[in-house]
């Protein structure tokens, strides 16, 4: 074929510019290490990468959120052990209340005692986190949530019931902490289901005990048509009969009055409740039954206060026992709330920390496959570059040396 | 005696006529557009005395061109091809560095949500929330510059558009000039080098837009553009112009010699390739850009309004965002209608550009009809308040509009650019739900008050407050803060809603047992919206509420990053068609310098061998003379 001259010129020219811009481009991609510098090098890849970052992007993200999590909740749950072991002490000190014979200069102690820990149980329930904020005011921006009043020692509750989540993953949110009312205010009052108090005026030296309910499925009947709210009537020797809120007797499931008679130590049970008693009523004491219901219910701060108002007051033993009894009854209710709360921070501290160790691996899965798509296999591209670079010198050759070819050198 | 003195000299004339050739050959062996010449000899017209004949000599008959008709318009051809993928190329490759170097919209988008996560974690932390405004206007920043660098793009091709019709118009004139002369020249007058530059100067032409071509009987050659009409005609050449587009002054259109607008028939070339990037490739990618800034600018407006800030009050805005441009046509009616739109449903809001045309009262809906700029006709709703919706847009006209008015919507073009961060105090953030729910404390029945969830921001009562109260069979009452009372049945499992709100319930409420709904402003360390409007980074709010704000970028990347492969792709396959067709005419029309040599050294011998005719006749001339002197 005839071969225009100039054009043979071109077209050396051009291939030797091709293999030299594929070089460069091949040099970028191993010096960059990057095989998509710009959307057009794989318009796939490219959209590919957005979303591997943004899955990355996320991930850390959701495992800033935990660790911000996990702070504020390992702060919550030393708090709720600090306050769980200060509960364990203020019941240590109300059973040694019970049970010692005591002089009114070591109740006189105890109440001083007690009263520091209830002022140390206000600053715990007012612990803050590393942001300053009230780790037990809910969702509102109080920094302290339980304020005293520092002449009654009565404490109120400024926060709310809400509480704060954190993201921890698409549509998986754990609760980042708690209310401070479920653990410290709002708790049932009694054995949970209900109260049973020596009536105030009583005269026997009858001290009510551990009580609960023995059988649900009874007591359920009992409630079932409103709140139970009975009277125990000792007559003489410990014979009793019990009425209900109008007066009238309290059958029993075979549609008998319960009546019975009561021996030291011994105890009551009707309606699937047992109510242990000691000591010995007189003839014309009661004994209140009442089940609770919302409104019935005494903050752990109140319960405090009123074993320090028991042990200052300076009242027979039957009658501060019977007042300590009830507020021992309460404070374990507030200890059961801590324990719950401490229990459902740990589940969730679980849950956060297997979110944490999925969320690394899920990374290295993901950053891995970002790494597959993004980067360039640098064996194939410094081939290529070697290939290449060999390519064009061999191109450069060829034109030196058909250059030297023309019939005008021989024509002499 | 004289005829072979006189066959000598045509020789010799012929040879230095051949020899002139090879040179002039040989000099022009690297101009462009050159093709290579070659002499055409015949033998001399010999009478016939006798009974033999004896040749008279050689005529030059012409110096003629290695042309081929069919071959020189194939380059034509190709040339048009391999110009418009280059100017294609070219504008993708800039394109796709813009968004490489433009900052990374998805880094810049996630940082806008993990702030607002950081702000659900400390939502009281004033850092935190500065921190996460100040990624709302990087966000905002980055959408910019991406915009203002496709916006200028743009600009800068509307000028290419004119200035190569410009150039379109240059060429044409030369060449209805070269046709004048070559027709003068006459057709066997042989004017190669004239014809040599007007095929180059058509070579060039082609290269900047499509055209076909046809010799004519006289030498002169007629162009035509690719929409049909005349560019070049003998001596006459007809200008195209360039100017505005009917509706966006700042896109060019190009109109031929009688004012029609033909910029949609162009195609091949660098102005074919100019309006065909501009058009479906510059445009879609910034109506796709500004889709995504509106997806994200109502997305998280949407959501701040569902909120409760640090002051305590509803969410004002985050994000600013223009509405769409409403462009009325230069030839509307002096008394034409206003027209406005705004995006009404961000879920079904396009990259499409429409047209509204006023078609008369009778026909469309109310008199009007919306079709997009590719011409697919969309159908109008007309709404209750006399506003028309389609597509997620709502227009409303005010004034009357006259027949034949017509109006270009560009909904999403300007949004990238006009994206602004509007809040500046960090405690704007609405990150508190607007609203909590409360049960009664001397409720007696199961029923527990659950989320509250805001589905109307705009409702003015929103946060006026509610007593929900139960009466007997699960009805129950709702009074709200602004004294309205509305009632309803309680069904389990479904919500009860008011002013805005609907809030879920769970249990069986009694009969007495109420229920409060109120602002949220005891729980401003809530965290619940900021929560949402992080987790707004995966919620899907384009296209039915499938596609997510990243997603849609992601998409746009793979759009331009698509466009740019193509290209790519396209300049090395029409570059392989060129070569190959240049190859082709070269290997016919080229000079080969090795051809050249030899045909040097041929008709250099025969110049001598001709020379030598001549003196062998004065030899035998001079034998003769000899001989009569002697005798």
């Amino acid at each position: 074929m005839r071969i225009s001259t100039v054009w043979m010129y071109q077209q050396q020219l051009s291939t030797m510019l091709n293999q030299q811009s594929a070089l460069a481009q091949t040099q970028n991609e191993v010096s960059t290490g990057n095989a998509i510098n710009v959307a057009s090098d794989n318009p796939t890849g490219a959209a590919q990468i957005v979303g591997l970052n943004h899955i990355l992007a996320q991930n850390t993200q959701y495992s800033s959120n935990i660790n911000s999590a996990n702070t504020r909740l390992s702060t919550e749950s030393t708090t709720l052990t600090s306050i769980n072991n200060l509960l364990s002490s203020v019941n240590d000190i109300g059973l040694g209340a019970i049970n010692g014979a005591m002089s009114s200069t070591d109740r006189g102690n105890m109440a001083t005692q007690l009263t520091q820990y209830r002022d140390q149980l206000v600053q715990l329930a007012n612990t803050t986190d590393a942001n300053g904020q009230a780790l037990f005011a809910g969702t509102s921006t109080t920094a302290t949530p339980f304020v005293m009043n520092s002449s009654t020692g009565a404490v109120t509750y400024a926060g709310n019931d809400q509480q704060s989540y954190t993201a921890i993953g698409s549509g998986l949110q754990v609760a980042s902490g708690d209310a401070g009312s479920p653990i410290f205010m709002s708790l049932p009052a009694g054995n949970g289901s209900f109260v049973s108090s020596a009536g105030s005026g009583n005269t026997g030296t009858l001290v009510v005990g551990a009580n609960s309910v023995t059988n649900t499925a009874a007591w359920g009947a009992a409630t079932a048509s409103g709140p139970v709210n009975d009277t125990i009537t000792f007559g003489a020797n410990g014979s009793y009969s019990v009425t209900d809120a109008s007066g009238n007797p309290v059958t029993d499931s075979s549609g008998n009055p319960v009546t019975g008679t009561y021996t030291d130590g011994g105890s009551i049970s009707f309606n699937g409740i047992t109510i242990g008693m000691s000591g010995t009523p007189s003839a014309g004491d009661t004994v209140k039954v009442q089940s609770d219901n919302a409104s019935n219910t005494q903050d752990v701060f109140t319960t405090l206060n009123n074993m320090i108002a028991t042990l200052q007051s300076g009242g027979s033993s039957t009658s501060i026992n019977n007042s300590l009894n009830r507020q021992l009854e309460s404070l374990n209710q507030a200890m059961n709330a801590v324990s719950t709360a401490q229990v459902s921070v740990g589940s969730r501290i679980d849950t956060l920390q297997q979110q944490s160790t999925s969320y690394s691996d899920l990374t290295l899965t993901y950053k891995s496959a970002l790494s597959d798509v993004q980067n360039v296999d640098m064996a194939t591209a410094i081939s290529n570059l070697s290939l290449q670079s060999t390519a064009l010198q061999a191109s450069q050759q060829v034109f030196a040396k058909v250059q030297g070819t023309s019939l005008f050198d021989y024509l002499r | 005696m004289s005829s072979m003195l006189n066959i000598g000299i045509s020789g010799l004339n012929a040879a230095q006529v051949a020899l002139s050739t090879v040179s002039n050959n040989i000099a022009n062996a690297s101009t462009s557009g050159y093709s290579e010449e070659s002499v055409l000899q015949s033998e001399a017209v010999t009478s016939n005395t006798s009974q033999y004949t004896i040749g008279s000599g050689v005529n030059v008959v012409a110096v003629q061109r290695a042309y081929s008709q069919y071959l020189t318009q194939a380059l034509w051809s190709s040339n048009s091809s391999l110009q418009g993928a280059t100017t294609t190329n070219d504008l993708t490759t800039s394109l796709n560095g813009f968004l490489a170097n433009s900052g990374n919209l998805q880094t810049a988008l996630d940082n806008l949500y993990s702030g607002f996560s950081s702000v659900a974690n400390a939502p009281g932390s004033s850092s935190v929330r500065q921190a996460a405004l100040g990624s709302a206007s990087s966000l905002t920043t980055v959408f910019n510059t991406l915009g203002q660098q496709l916006s200028k793009q743009s600009t800068q091709v509307n000028q290419q558009i004119g200035s190569t019709v410009g150039s379109i118009n240059t060429i044409a004139t030369q060449i209805a000039k070269l046709n004048g002369q070559i027709k003068q020249a006459g057709t066997t007058g042989n004017p190669n080098a004239l014809l040599d530059q007007r095929d180059t100067l058509v070579q060039k032409l082609a290269g900047l837009t499509g055209i076909s071509a046809s010799t004519n009987n006289d030498g002169s050659i007629s162009v035509y553009t690719s929409a049909g009409g005349t560019l070049v005609s003998g001596t006459q050449s007809y200008a195209l112009s360039s100017g505005a587009n009917q509706y966006d002054p700042g896109s060019t259109d190009v109109f031929d010699s009688g004012g029609n607008d033909i910029t949609s028939q162009l195609s091949g070339g660098t102005l074919g390739a100019l309006i065909s990037y501009r058009d479906t490739v510059l445009q879609p990618a910034q109506n796709a850009l500004g889709q995504s800034a509106i997806a994200l600018a109502s997305s998280v407006n949407a959501q701040q309004a569902a909120g409760l800030d640090l002051n305590g009050q509803q969410g004002q805005p985050i994000f600013g965002v223009s509405s769409p441009s409403v462009l009325p046509s230069g030839k509307n009616s002096s008394s034409a209608a206003t027209v406005s739109a705004s995006v009404s449903n961000l879920s079904q809001l396009t990259t499409s550009d429409y047209v509204l045309r006023y078609t008369g009262a009778g026909t469309g809906t109310n008199g009007w009809t919306l079709a997009t700029t590719g011409g697919q006709n969309v159908a109008l709703t007309a709404n209750a308040n006399g506003t028309l919706s389609a597509d997620g847009l709502t227009f409303s006209v005010s004034g009357t509009a006259q027949t034949g008015d017509s109006y270009e919507i560009q909904p999403t073009r300007g949004a990238s650019t006009s994206l602004s961060t509007v809040l500046t105090d960090p405690k704007g953030i609405a990150a508190a739900a607007a609203l909590t729910a409360s049960a009664g404390t001397a409720n007696t029945g199961t029923g527990k008050a659950g989320s509250v969830s805001v589905t109307n921001a705009a409702n003015s009562n929103l946060l006026a407050g509610a007593t929900i109260t139960f009466g007997a069979g699960g009805n129950y009452s709702i009074a709200d803060g602004a004294g309205n009372t509305t009632t309803g049945t309680y069904t389990a499992g479904q919500p009860i809603a008011a002013d805005g709100w609907s809030l879920s319930l769970s249990g069986a409420p009694a009969s007495g047992d109420t229920f409060k709904v109120a602002a949220n402003t005891n729980g401003l360390n809530d965290n619940s919206n900021a929560l949402s409007l992080a987790a707004l980074s995966d919620t899907g709010v384009l296209s039915g509420g499938k596609v997510s704000v990243i997603a849609s970028y992601a998409t746009l990347t793979a759009q331009i990053g698509s466009a740019g492969s193509q290209a790519s792709a396209e300049v090395t396959t029409q570059t392989n068609i060129y070569n190959q067709a240049m190859s082709t005419q070269q290997s016919y029309a080229g000079v080969n310098l090795n051809q050249e040599a030899a045909n040097l050294v041929q008709f250099q011998q025969a110049y001598q061998a001709s020379a030598q005719v001549i003196s062998s006749a004065e030899q035998i001339f001079t034998s003769l003379i000899t001989a009569i002197q002697q005798g």
